[in-house]
């Protein structure tokens, strides 16, 4: 296969980037056109998705610094997935509160490009220039209603902290230059493997990797460096926070996924109990922070941060040869794909009632059941799968991670998590208790919501249960594309 | 007693450059009026370009002044001299948590300095060889494999650039 | 034919979930379509009970089918002694509670009975499920439908009890499911039996204890077993009356049956380690679950805080079977009291015998109850046992319910509950001898409060029409007075009353249900090593 053609879902989405930009400046801005815009980006999403499904089914190799296995290739569906339902949900939403539409889709656009190349960076330079490439893009787009405060807030915060972030990855990254002598993973892989490797060389990589953990850490919105999150998410534009809390997610974990498990796979005596304290501290800041709120879209927000948690637990306990097919890649990679409909399911079920009624605050929720049956029971779904209740995707990515953290018999952490997991259902059932247990008087009037919402809160309720109860086909992907990594795992 | 090592002349020439480098960095975060600020950038550019001469990396050197110091910060000071205010307006750039800000900042200071000076850094590295095929090759490698990053670089640029309007631009249609 | 029975009884439910979803129109048609739909999941256990081979014995109407093979997780229904009569039960206190419900729930009547066929779909796919992802999923799901029945139905404080409920049998139900990964890992397989043969960490005690508790925890807070009870008060009396009812008739059993079907052949060797916490916990449920109902005002918490009380004896019967789970267990403990160690598995065979007719009985004799309570609050809007009084001479036929339901319930001979309690007290006795003896206590503190609490605070003594101002009928309307139930009332509770009588009077065709699977049990367990 030509080398160019490698690069099919990013060319696609370039392609469509630019479309979308040169439409905007050879038309009129028009308030209405948004709409389109975000069909035609959602389009672009889609076909991108078939080209990262072709993918799938590749032999691994690489090209320009990147790999093109399956892993990135599943990845690259789980990003575009949620970037196309985001896409279908938000055109209405955006129109209405902004005029620039061709900036925001061909911005939204070249964020999807960026968390797809960083799929499959296998090297240390192109994952920082990526990162911030995402990073870039995406206060841009925190700030989009520059003139809402609240909104140039969770864009100044991001920055803030943002840049922060990724100029200690960038200092801990060169450390790791200067003693390996080589940017490339594999490379990197190798030097930590070889028999002569000083014990005093290995232990001073140590701080190094802390320091690039930092940047990814940020965005993957783990402890401590998820204070922005909550304010960003509640600030930004709810599409931005949608695919912020989703798919920008799963390409930080997936980066952390190569930077760690094939990078430093020698390592892991000193890397796992670091991952697995931070991913206590994730889950637990997170949930008791999320027990206090009041508003929905930061009470989302803190509990995305919790979850978080749970998926590096699954990082924590990954085994290169797990023999019951249970293993914590797959637990990652499979609670990324199903938190990603739930979650985008259950941020559009926010917009759907902040598009009604203007709030996202508890009060908006009450009895919504009366004024939306199908929106609240499709929100119901998207909660119980979020607090990991059975039948759901959120509860087999849980069972995962969950089950690979017992196989490697790290007790306290699955006792932790349980813990958590209690508080998280408590507030959870906050909101399904204020939307079903008010009574039918003070409800208010019925809410309709627009056709682009409808087929999104439908398609994520549909592969919320596809993949919760006949999961066979996703365990396939996802351990095609575990086994893959791990097969470059040089032990 | 054991005498101290007598500094060479380069590095005497490195510790120089690097105080300018730090010194005018240092003020681009402090300076109060943001048209010093830019001035200073384009000091601490200078600077930069010469720790690249020091390293024998001229092409680069060169590189750095004829775009960061002849086009971006000029660009900058030119972004500044034509925004209505921005010359005369004096800012604070400190606010209230900048003594902890401070104290912390050193004390990590302090402790990367005590880990960079003991890690046991390998031998140097082959010294690449400077020879009139270097910036050609430079240039292949930029075009085959390190397309995708330096396409990423660009579309990095496109989108600061136009985001850079978006967010400053006062006027709706 | 054979196999699908079980498909079909399991997605019935569902399917009527969804046709009350889809088409319910008025609220008549919701009732009764689904008053009618439920009759085929109740049919077709009967057809269980009736088709159930003795001679062949072990499971059958097996289903088998490919799920998630990547984690050797199968779609696996089967059925066995055990199992039928608890499935039978939940047909019947089902098919009941909502022809009870048709005739109270006047408000938000589609989303009550589309929630209520989903719990029913849920109870029957935890007892007919045999493997462990299955088990669990059905498991988790009766979470959802019963927490909005309490919350949207419930009475005052419903709110708090509905969080109460779901959070505690949720951080038990997930302390189970890590039980149940460790079992994976240890065999291979989420097959319930497959795992049991494969007997998973009969050598690391350590291990297998972790694992027990994690089970046992997950089994505790559903049952409820004294000290993990405290939910239970609460649920019960915020939850509507048929809520209640299969709450107390229904999920209480889940369990109970848990830890047959899947901790004593499982762990066996853990169960005999722990069996006397098993002993001991029960039989201070039995004592305390007794003396907390004497001091009861609220009619409904007392029959909750029974439910404690009597569930108590089934954990009391398994824990004195789990003693002998072993057959080194069974030598040591025949060498103590010097008794044949075929007569002891015999008082083993009886004490699970016990505790099955206990979870069968109680799930008959509690739901009348709750069904009685409902019915009168209905007319009286209170709970507060000293606003009653004298009522025996103006509802005499709620009267007689009552008395029947009271009677069974503290184990008077020629009633059901007569030989739960029997064969648990016959059969723990031989094992575990002090503490039964202590345990039998609670019978008589149970004769106190219902004799006493109950029935005379109720029902005798002077009608005082100043202590409850507003009577109404069941329909809602002003009534002068108390009154007595009405027809669909009666239906509800004659199917429960016969159900009583007819046990009380000849248990054996239920014993033998029961006691096939008992005696499977202690064979599988004594061939092991």
């Amino acid at each position: 296969m030509n080398a160019l053609g490698l690069l099919l879902p990013e060319l696609i989405l370039l392609v469509g980037a630019l479309l979308v930009f040169l439409l905007d400046v050879a038309y009129d801005t028009d308030r209405e056109s948004g709409a389109s815009y975000g069909l035609v980006s959602g389009l672009f999403l889609v076909v991108a998705f078939l080209a990262a499904f072709f993918q799938m089914s590749l032999e691994p190799q690489q090209a320009f610094m990147m790999d093109i296995d399956a892993f990135a290739a599943f990845i690259k569906m789980t990003v575009f997935a949620g970037m196309a339902l985001v896409a279908l949900a938000g055109g209405r939403y955006m129109n209405r509160r902004t005029y620039n539409q061709g900036e925001f889709w061909t911005f939204f656009l070249i964020v999807s490009l960026a968390m797809s190349i960083l799929a499959g960076a296998n090297n240390l330079v192109l994952i920082y220039i990526t990162i911030e490439l995402l990073s870039i893009t995406s206060y841009m787009l925190a700030a989009f209603f520059r003139d809402e405060l609240r909104s140039a807030e969770a864009g100044m915060k991001y920055f803030l902290y943002g840049s922060v972030a990724s100029a200690v990855m960038l200092y801990g990254l060169s450390f790791i230059y200067g003693a390996v002598g080589s940017l490339d993973l594999r490379e990197v892989a190798g030097f930590f493997v070889q028999p002569d490797l000083t014990e005093e060389l290995r232990v001073a990589m140590i701080p190094a990797t802390l320091l690039a953990l930092a940047g990814f850490a940020f965005k993957a919105s783990l402890a401590p460096f998820y204070q922005w999150a909550p304010d960003t998410y509640e600030g930004s534009p709810t599409p931005v926070t949608t695919y912020l809390s989703t798919a920008s997610k799963a390409a930080a974990f997936a980066v952390m996924a190569r930077f760690f498990v094939v990078g430093l796979s020698a390592l892991d005596v000193e890397w796992v109990p670091i991952l697995a304290g931070l991913s206590i501290l994730t889950m637990t800041m997170g949930n008791l922070a999320a027990l206090r709120q009041n508003n929905v879209k930061r009470l989302l927000a803190y509990s995305s941060v919790a979850h978080a948690g749970y998926i590096l637990m699954g990082l924590v306990a990954v085994a290169a040869n797990a023999a019951s097919g249970m293993d914590g890649l797959n637990g990652v990679l499979l609670y990324l794909f199903a938190y990603l409909f739930t979650n985008v399911g259950a941020f559009v079920s926010l917009m759907a009632v902040e598009e009604t009624t203007g709030s996202v605050e508890m009060e908006a929720f009450q009895g919504l059941i009366h004024r939306a049956p199908w929106l609240a029971g499709m929100f119901t779904l998207f909660l119980l799968s979020l607090a990991g209740i059975p039948a759901t995707g959120g509860f087999l990515g849980k069972f995962f991670v969950f089950g690979a953290a017992v196989q490697h018999q790290y007790y306290w952490l699955v006792a932790i998590a349980l813990v958590n997991a209690g508080i998280a259902a408590f507030y959870y059932l906050r909101i399904i208790r204020t939307m079903y247990f008010g009574s039918q008087e003070d409800a208010g009037s019925r809410l309709e919501l627009p056709l682009g919402m409808q087929a999104t809160l439908l398609i994520c309720t549909l592969a919320t249960l596809w993949i919760g109860l006949y999961p066979p086909q996703v365990l396939d992907w996802v351990n095609t594309a575990s086994q893959q990594i791990l097969t470059a795992v040089l032990f | 007693m054991p005498t101290l090592p007598v500094p060479t002349f380069t590095q005497v020439v490195f510790v120089l450059i690097a105080a300018f480098t730090v010194i005018s960095g240092l003020g681009v975060v402090v300076a109060r009026n943001l048209f010093h600020s830019a001035l200073l950038l384009a000091a601490t550019f200078f600077g930069v370009a010469g720790l690249y001469v020091m390293l024998e990396a001229e092409f680069l050197a060169v590189t750095q002044i004829l775009i960061y110091v002849g086009a971006v910060a000029t660009l900058i000071t030119f972004a500044i001299m034509l925004t209505r205010g921005a010359m005369h307006g004096e800012t604070n750039p400190l606010n209230r948590q900048w003594g902890k800000a401070a104290l912390f900042a050193f004390l990590f200071l302090v402790g990367l300095l005590g880990y960079l000076g003991g890690i046991p850094w390998p031998a140097p590295f082959q010294a690449i060889q400077a020879d009139e095929g270097l910036i050609a090759r430079l240039g292949e490698q930029l075009v085959t494999r390190y397309m995708v990053s330096l396409e990423v670089m660009g579309l990095l640029l496109m989108v600061a650039l136009v985001g850079a309007i978006l967010l400053a631009r006062d006027d709706k249609p | 034919m054979e196999s699908i029975v079980l498909v079909v009884m399991l997605f019935w439910p569902l399917l009527a979930a969804l046709v009350v979803l889809l088409f319910g129109g008025s609220d008549r048609a919701v009732k009764t379509s689904s008053i009618l739909m439920s009759l085929v999941p109740l049919a077709l256990s009967v057809y269980l009970l009736w088709g159930y081979d003795f001679e062949a014995g072990g499971i059958q109407f097996q289903v088998r089918a490919e799920w998630i093979p990547q984690i050797n997780a199968s779609f696996r229904l089967g059925v066995d002694g055990l199992s039928i009569p608890l499935v039978f039960l939940t047909a019947l206190l089902s098919t009941l509670s909502l022809y009870y419900s048709a005739g109270v729930i006047r408000h938000r009547v589609k989303e009550y009975f589309f929630l209520f066929h989903l719990l029913e779909m849920s109870m029957l796919g935890v007892f007919v499920a045999l493997d462990y992802v299955l088990f669990y999923i059905f498991w988790e799901i009766s979470l959802v439908p019963m927490y909005f029945l309490i919350g949207i139905w419930g009475s005052d404080n419903r709110d708090y009890a509905a969080v109460k409920f779901f959070i505690y049998t949720l951080v038990g139900s997930v302390a189970m499911l890590l039980a149940i990964l460790a079992i994976f890992f240890a065999t291979g397989t989420f097959d319930i039996l497959d795992a049991a043969a494969a007997q998973p960490f009969s050598q690391q005690l350590t291990i297998a204890s972790l694992v027990f508790w994690g089970l046992f925890l997950g089994f505790a807070f559903k049952v409820p077993s004294f000290p993990f009870h405290t939910w239970l008060p609460d649920a019960h009396t915020e939850a509507p009356t048929a809520g209640s009812v299969i709450l107390a008739g229904v999920l209480l059993k889940l369990g109970a049956y848990g830890l047959l079907r899947i901790m004593l052949p499982t762990l066996p060797h853990a169960a005999v380690f722990w069996a006397p916490w098993l002993v001991a916990l029960g039989a201070i449920a039995i004592v305390y679950g007794a003396f907390v109902c004497v001091a009861q005002s609220d009619l409904k918490r007392l029959i909750a805080y029974s439910s404690v009380s009597h569930m108590g004896y089934v954990v009391l019967g398994i824990g004195a079977a789990a003693a002998v789970m072993t057959p080194e267990a069974l030598a040591d403990l025949a060498n103590v009291f010097s008794l044949s160690p075929e007569a002891l598995q015999d008082s083993a065979a009886m004490a699970i015998n016990g505790a099955t007719l206990q979870m069968f009985n109680h799930g008959i004799i509690t739901g009348a109850l709750f069904f009685l309570v409902g019915i009168l609050y209905e007319r009286a809007h209170t709970r507060d046992l000293f606003r009653f009084g004298g009522l025996s001479a103006r509802t005499p036929y709620y009267y007689g319910l009552m008395m029947v339901a009271a009677f069974a319930s503290l184990g008077l001979p020629g009633l059901a509950g007569f030989w739960a309690e029997f064969f648990t007290f016959r059969g723990a006795f031989a094992i575990v001898p002090a503490w039964a003896a202590f345990g039998t206590l609670g019978i008589i503190i149970t004769a106190v409060y219902f004799l006493y609490r109950i029935i005379q605070n109720v029902f005798l003594g002077e009608y005082d029409p100043a202590k409850i101002e507003h009577w109404t009928t069941v329909d809602g309307q002003p009534a002068e007075g108390p009154t007595d139930v009405v027809g669909f009332e009666k239906l509800t509770l004659w199917p429960l009353v016969a159900a009583m009588l007819l046990i009380g009077i000849y248990p054996t065709p239920l014993v033998e249900y029961f006691n096939q699977s008992a005696l499977e049990l202690l064979n599988f367990v004594s061939t092991l090593s």
